[in-house]
């Protein structure tokens, strides 16, 4: 397409082929009327300083200077510091605050002699309580999704040496790292058309998201959120949880059915073979903990891990010589693949061409298939704190450490495991689809049977 | 059986080291600019946005034989008595056709030279008519576009430049 | 059993690896036709970014050839400025300045470096791997800063001019590229120890896509394509041009023809480009950067050349004819990345869907090259 003539009467049109003949030599002698002198001498360039901050010295962004120099960068600086600032602040809040389960206690001696005087029933308390609860355990859950999402794009930018959301939140100054992009998308995955293709199922295609994650928010009943913080202190805690959670499979297999794709049931049925594979060494890696526990309940393996060995080494089931590592290192794995993460990423990213099960997806029942897979990595680090990492007690026997309440030690413990989740997906490659079954088949689900059994041998020699 | 038990200490050895780069990198500053509120200066030698001086240039045609893309196109002035001058009455350059080779630049025998290439790279279209910039007598380096809707010469809006007093070419 | 199978009709599907898809090759189209798990047949179709340049050249002066050279391998464009002006200059009968061959050399040479790390950075992403192409992309920023700081452009160079080059490399670009140089070296071990030695990686792509030495041969397979199956065949040193012959350098090859051995290969040239960039810094003569005698406007006397080069992503060739005039008569382009395409038709039959990618991806090819 070419460029049309700007005044048809004036322009002619431009030469196709070059001539050959070289320019009038008498236009040389002729050049510059005007009386230029010899030695020209080019003005200074000025720099167009309302065009943003101008950076003119390019070597200052190489990555030479940039990693070789890292104190002398200002941002570098100011970053470091508010790291130090918020986690000395968060220490101090938790100080301040004290166990929230004291605090818990306290509204719920008050909510019943509140009952008592006017007269209502003991139900009556039990219900208000009960729905306290679930509001703050879904409330958790949504916040998570808020929050890992943010902190999950800011730790892959983090890692690949840029910078992740730093627009969103408010006028200029007040967008602390983008704080709000989150919530901003799911405004905008809100806002945006609900499709479903013509050839699904309605109403299958419609369910299948709730089925994915009412499941996951149910899990969270008996995960435990500090010492005497479960909203359901239940005494099969663990069992109910693997249960509840493979419920999701069944949500995962009716979105691939209901698209009406093809490709998107292949996606499903990958991905509900993948998670049914995994949940099995899930399962068995954890039964030496409750060996070592004696109980299901999540309250009784916290207080188990509680105390020091010498004073020094937490009783952390992770610090039990060979068995506590290789439990971890297959209950860390299978949870990675059970969330459909990187590198188990087969559901989600490359299911043979086209994206998987979720393909047929948009908005608002997208979003929730997104929230859950983040509610589940949400699940899976609190699981590996309660089950490995102690749970609420604090790993240094000092002063300052024991003061900190156990609900942040909780919290901080599972942002750990949260940040192995990500610090792996941004590392590795996926595996093909076949791999990963032998993976699971040949190699965890024998070696966490070879756990329990030297988990056996432990309890029968050694801890008597 | 002890190949079994080497390869897995192998393979757990090297995924660990992979992770341990990617931590590394995590706690190094990041080397993104922020545009649009930090912008870099690009090289001297940058082939940006062309200019042209209309006061310089003596008409000799060989910044139009010297480009691959034909996008140049100027007619000679001519004084009072109709005789040719080494002047140009206009000069057209076609941003659609210009392919940024420096050619051009590289032919002008004036000094200064008459067409060169600033820095600029934030250069915007918004219209077709504006990819063909223009000069006459008295227009500013930068040029201006002929829209055929007004029939009359408009500054282009959308070039952003890095300079307010560009630099020339010897 | 054997029965039930055998009345079992199984569908075909044919679907479109389309034109625009995640992996950045650039704009092609494979046709596969698919039973259940296995590509049955596999048709790549190409075209879409056709711009006629092999005509256009027949319409274009010599000098203006050469802009049009850039745009053919985009990614690595100074080997295709090179090999034009080497088949040129063979017409012509022009000899260049040893500063410009050297320069000519270290410029091939960064190119090559900055082509490979592309490929390293989305082969990793083919295979799920996100972080090493943002590390790529780092190091290939500092190239193409480089590149912008001597000739002003960070894609279509336009810097290997008839004759020698357009301008010179100047004390502080030498010092700022020995300054990369020193930078790049232990970025190369990070990248074994991320992507080359990582399990998963290896799992992917070491059985995936096997070309045996005599199918490379038979297919005219070349660059590391060719090399990574153990053929040791580089234009640099069975046919050197531009003094390749005074530097020291290895010519890395594979051993069984994987797509892993392939993206080793890219890997490991990397290293030796880099060790002949040193070289050639150090060992740059003083001279002249554009040979004289090179005329405005070139009329070669009737006659026809052919010059080939090791670009990144193969031999890269041009034939030239010239009938006097000052446009060639004809430029025919041999161009790698089309040639080495032509062998998914055979290799992706038989395979399983999932490693359509691990194969396309291992052999690198830039479309802008194969259309031209």
């Amino acid at each position: 397409m070419t460029a049309p003539n700007p005044e048809d009467k004036k322009v002619p049109q431009p030469a196709k082929v070059p001539e050959p003949v070289a320019a009038t030599p008498a236009a040389a002698p002729a050049a510059a009327p005007k009386a230029v002198p010899p030695k020209y001498v080019p003005p200074v360039p000025v720099l167009n300083h309302k065009n943003g901050r101008l950076i003119e010295d390019r070597f200052t962004t190489w990555p030479t200077q940039v990693f070789a120099n890292r104190w002398s960068r200002p941002g570098f600086q100011w970053g470091a510091g508010m790291l130090v600032a918020i986690f000395g602040g968060l220490a101090v809040t938790g100080i301040v605050v004290g166990e929230l389960a004291t605090w818990a206690d306290k509204f719920y001696a008050a909510l019943s002699s509140f009952a008592a005087s006017k007269g209502l029933s003991a139900l009556f308390v039990e219900g208000v309580w009960t729905m306290i609860k679930v509001l703050i355990v879904l409330h958790i859950v949504l916040i998570n999704g808020l929050w890992s999402i943010w902190w999950e794009r800011k730790i892959s930018a983090h890692i690949q040496s840029r910078v992740g959301p730093t627009y969103a939140g408010s006028p200029k100054g007040w967008n602390f790292h983008g704080w709000a992009q989150t919530a901003i998308d799911g405004i905008k995955l809100l806002l945006k058309e609900d499709i479903t293709p013509a050839a699904a199922d309605k109403w299958v295609h419609a369910l299948a998201p709730g089925l994915v994650v009412a499941p996951c928010i149910i899990a969270f009943a008996p995960v435990l959120f500090g010492d005497n913080m479960a909203a359901a202190s239940l005494d099969i805690g663990t069992l109910y949880i693997f249960a509840v959670a493979g419920i999701s499979v069944i949500g995962i297999v009716m979105a691939g059915w209901a698209s009406g794709n093809k490709y998107s049931l292949l996606g499903g049925l990958r991905g509900a073979a993948q998670i049914v594979s995994y949940e099995l060494p899930r399962g068995f890696s954890v039964v030496p903990v409750l060996m070592f526990a004696g109980s299901l309940d999540l309250q009784i393996i916290s207080n188990a891990q509680a105390g020091y060995w010498h004073g020094i080494i937490p009783r952390w089931f992770i610090f039990y010589p060979v068995v506590g590592q290789i439990a971890f290192v297959i209950f860390l794995i299978s949870s990675v693949a059970e969330t459909n993460r990187t590198p188990f990423d087969i559901p989600e990213a490359e299911s043979e061409l086209v994206s998987g099960f979720h393909t047929e997806y948009s908005g608002m029942k997208w979003s929730i298939f997104f929230l859950a897979e983040y509610a589940y990595v949400l699940l899976g680090s609190f699981l590996l704190a309660t089950f490995f990492l102690g749970g609420g007690a604090s790993p240094i026997n000092a002063a300052p450490f024991t003061l900190i309440p156990s609900w942040m030690w909780m919290l901080g413990k599972a942002m750990l495991m949260m940040f192995v989740f990500l610090w792996v997906r941004w590392t590795l490659p996926r595996f093909r689809v076949d791999q990963l079954m032998d993976f699971t088949w040949k190699f965890l689900l024998p070696w966490s049977f070879v756990n329990i059994a030297i988990a056996g041998l432990y309890l029968a020699f050694w801890f008597k | 059986m002890i190949r079994y038990f080497s390869n897995i200490a192998n393979n757990t050895k090297a995924l660990i080291q992979g992770h341990w780069i990617t931590l590394k990198y995590m706690f190094k500053p990041a080397v993104t600019i922020h545009y649009p509120d930090e912008k870099l200066v690009p090289f001297e030698m940058f082939r940006g946005a062309l200019l042209f001086d209309q006061q310089v240039c003596i008409s000799c045609n060989l910044c139009v034989k010297a480009c691959p893309s034909n996008c140049i196109a100027l007619e000679n002035a001519k004084n009072e008595t109709g005789k040719k001058i080494a002047k140009v009455d206009w000069y057209s350059i076609d941003f659609g056709k210009c392919n940024f080779c420096r050619l051009c630049e590289e032919a002008c025998p004036t000094k200064p030279k008459s067409v060169w290439h600033s820095l600029d790279y934030e250069v915007i279209f918004v219209k077709r008519d504006e990819m063909v910039r223009c000069w006459k007598k008295d227009f500013p380096f930068i040029g201006k576009y002929f829209d055929r809707k007004a029939q009359d010469f408009k500054d282009p809006e959308g070039q952003v430049s890095i300079h307010d007093v560009q630099p020339r070419r010897s | 059993m054997s029965n039930a199978t055998q009345e079992l009709k199984t569908d075909q599907l044919f679907i479109n690896l389309g034109p625009q898809h995640p992996s950045t090759h650039g704009v092609l189209r494979i046709g596969l036709t698919i039973e259940g798990e296995v590509i049955v047949k596999a048709i790549p179709d190409i075209g879409y970014l056709h711009r006629g340049t092999e005509k256009l050249a027949e319409v274009r002066n010599y000098h203006h050839c050469v802009v049009l050279t850039d745009r053919w391998d985009y990614v690595s464009a100074m080997p295709n400025n090179l090999v034009f002006c080497l088949a040129a200059e063979k017409l012509m009968g022009v000899k260049t300045t040893p500063r410009a061959d050297a320069l000519r050399v270290i410029m091939c040479e960064m190119n090559r470096v900055a082509s490979h790390l592309l490929f390293f950075g989305t082969y990793g992403i083919d295979l799920g791997a996100y972080t090493p192409f943002l590390y790529a992309f780092r190091e290939r920023e500092m190239v193409l800063d480089l590149f912008e700081m001597i000739c002003g452009a960070r894609l279509t160079y336009n810097y290997i001019r008839l004759g020698g080059v357009m301008v010179d490399a100047g004390p502080d670009w030498l010092k700022r590229t020995t300054e990369f140089v020193e930078y790049f070296k232990p970025r190369l071990d990070e990248y074994d120890t991320l992507l080359t030695y990582n399990p998963i990686f290896m799992a992917r792509t070491k059985e995936v896509g096997i070309v045996t030495a005599a199918e490379a041969v038979d297919w005219a397979l070349s660059g590391p394509n060719l090399r990574g199956s153990g053929v040791d065949h580089d234009v640099r040193k069975s046919d050197p041009y531009s003094g390749y012959e005074n530097y020291d350098f290895d010519v890395p090859l594979g051993k069984t023809g994987s797509c892993w051995d392939r993206y080793f290969c890219r890997v490991q040239e990397m290293r030796q480009s880099i060790r002949i960039i040193e070289q050639a810094i150090a060992k740059l003569p003083e001279g002249p950067f554009m040979a004289s005698g090179v005329a405005k406007i070139p009329k070669p006397a009737p006659g026809e050349a052919y010059a080939h080069v090791e670009g990144s992503r193969g031999d890269l060739g041009i034939y030239l004819a010239s009938d006097g005039g000052i446009s060639p008569y004809r430029m025919h382009v041999h161009a790698p990345s089309f040639i080495n395409l032509a062998m998914l038709q055979e290799k992706l039959v038989g395979m399983k869907v999932s490693d359509v990618i691990a194969l396309l991806g291992s052999i690198d090819i830039v479309l802008g090259e194969v259309d031209r």
